[in-house]
């Protein structure tokens, strides 16, 4: 009873987010699926081989983890549903502010790095 | 002009009679209760004159008795020799012996009888001992001398419960010592308090003849017959219950015990020991120093102005013993030396140098940062308190001293940059894909 429950939930999720969803944010949807597997990854190899250098994995996590926060952001302020509390800030003006955070997010995890 | 120069010769030549002052005879001021004591224990005040104290005696009530004058303490050390005395003449008090202990960093020793009087309990108050009552004597019915009275107060004291430290009572012997007098007793906890001469398991301390109505202030091998202090300013004091101990009559007296009577012997073995303890308490022996330290990297010659972590260094230390007014080298095997920033992150034993002067250690620093400290901590029953620290910085690996790329790291280094290009494609397709939904 309970799985057909879960079943019909997760299919009637998909294809509202199928139909629903503007492609403009499945595409951030997938650059986010992107960095959160590489962030993964990298988790693993640390349990693995050990957190030897470890201001290298500190900042090559932390530069998918900060990739991943703003492109939440990014996400969060793009969204039309959310339009009514983002009058002021324009979709191209948040992606301004995304690249922006990502120079300063990238020139910490270089200098950081090794 | 010449008044200048002349202060400067005075100022010269008063810096080099305190240089000097080691050499000179030692100031001894010593407390009588009455001059018959000059005679009575008079071997033991030839032996201290013999080996270079100037002795000052005075009678305890003299009443222009004064242990310092215009701020400077006269004497290096003293001796009170007065049990019965109820107070002090002239300016010296309970307060004044402390501060002569406390800021003179002078010696005294002390020997009461079962006459002693408050004045001499409350100084021991103030050492950390604490004295049995006027009147009370150690008693112990097993090991007292054919040659008492009936009160077995003079008792046996066999090698064994004398202290095992060579420096403060010399060398072992198997003759016994004689003791008659007063019992003490002192914290155990307190670190600074050394049992020199305690009884046996069958002593106490109380009034002889009387029966026992309190527990006894004493028993056992708690009872002290002679006790010692080393300040933290390495002050030394000796109390010692019996005055009769110093006393021709004991040194010269043949020792045979009345009970389970062993083996008679000639002479007791009262007067090496009283020699070996003034020596000890008037710092002719176990008085220790450091008189230099040294520290570089290995293969260099000179500090470096800071240390880096993981560097192979070299500390180097000589410690020097006072042997009869000379500074020798002092040469055990059980020196430590800690490499310390709050906790020792090292500690290790230091090793003889092959001219047998000195002690060195060769070590790696760890793999910390910070401010250390190079540490000898030296503290040795008999032995004045060592301690030497040398502070040092130690920093991290420069920029340039780190190893650049390493294999392990190289799939951080890959993330990195694919966040990276990532983003890059990312910028690419967001911005022209909403362009071609606007053509639309």
């Amino acid at each position: 009873m309970s799985s057909e429950n879960i079943v019909s939930v997760v299919q009637q999720f998909l294809q509202s987010y199928r139909s629903k969803t503007p492609t403009k944010l499945k595409l951030v949807d997938a650059y986010l699926a992107y960095i959160m597997l590489t962030g993964i990854i990298q988790f693993v190899y640390c349990a693995l081989v050990g957190t030897f250098p470890f201001n290298s994995f500190l900042s090559g996590f932390i530069s998918c983890v900060g990739s991943f926060v703003l492109g939440v952001c990014l996400r969060i302020q793009t969204n039309p549903q959310n339009r009514s509390q983002f009058l002021h800030i324009s979709p191209e003006r948040a992606f301004a502010d995304f690249l922006f955070a990502h120079v300063v997010l990238h020139l910490v995890v270089i200098n950081f790095i090794g | 002009m010449e008044s200048f120069s002349r202060s400067v010769f005075l100022l010269l030549a008063l810096l080099s009679v305190s240089q000097c002052k080691s050499t000179l005879p030692k100031k001894t001021l010593v407390l009588l209760e009455n001059l018959y004591m000059k005679d009575t224990h008079s071997i033991f005040f030839e032996d201290l004159k013999s080996r270079g104290c100037q002795l000052t005696f005075k009678l305890a009530d003299d009443p222009n008795l004064a242990l310092s004058k215009f701020g400077e303490y006269l004497y290096d050390h003293l001796i009170i020799f007065a049990p019965s005395v109820e107070e002090f003449g002239g300016t010296v008090d309970v307060q004044a012996i402390t501060d002569f202990i406390d800021n003179g960093a002078g010696n005294v020793l002390v020997a009461v009888s079962t006459e002693i009087g408050d004045i001499l309990r409350d100084l021991g108050m103030e050492v950390g001992i604490e004295l049995d009552e006027r009147g009370t004597a150690v008693i112990d019915h097993l090991n007292y001398d054919v040659k008492d009275r009936g009160d077995h107060t003079l008792l046996v004291v066999d090698p064994g419960s004398v202290i095992d430290a060579e420096t403060i009572v010399g060398k072992k012997t198997k003759t016994p010592a004689l003791f008659q007098g007063v019992g003490m007793t002192a914290d155990p906890d307190n670190p600074l308090i050394l049992e020199i001469m305690t009884g046996t398991t069958t002593s106490y301390s109380y009034f002889p003849g009387d029966p026992i109505k309190e527990y006894p202030h004493a028993v056992g091998k708690g009872t002290l017959l002679i006790a010692g202090l080393q300040a933290r300013n390495n002050a030394r004091v000796i109390f010692s219950g019996s005055i009769d101990f110093f006393s021709n009559k004991l040194f010269a007296s043949p020792v045979l015990k009345s009970v389970r009577s062993g083996s008679e012997f000639k002479q007791s073995c009262n007067q090496e020991l009283a020699k070996a303890i003034s020596q000890w308490v008037f710092k002719e022996k176990g008085v220790i120093r450091v008189s230099s330290v040294k520290h570089h990297k290995i293969g260099e010659k000179e500090p470096p102005s800071a240390y880096t972590i993981k560097d192979n260094v070299h500390y180097e230390i000589v410690i020097e013993e006072l042997v009869r007014g000379q500074w020798k080298p002092f040469m055990l095997t059980d020196v430590q030396m800690e490499f310390f920033r709050i906790d020792p992150f090292v500690r290790t034993y230091l090793n003889k140098t092959a001219n047998k002067k000195a002690y060195y250690a060769d070590f790696m620093l760890p793999d910390v940062y910070g401010v250390f400290q190079f540490k000898v901590d030296y503290n040795r029953i008999g032995y004045t308190h060592l301690f030497s620290t040398t502070q040092v910085s130690v920093r991290p690996f420069q920029h340039t001293q780190y190893e650049r790329f390493i294999p392990s790291a190289y799939p951080y280094y890959m993330s990195a940059f694919s966040m990276m290009i990532g983003l890059c494609f990312f910028t690419f397709v967001f911005l022209h894909y909403r362009d071609k939904e606007k053509k639309e």
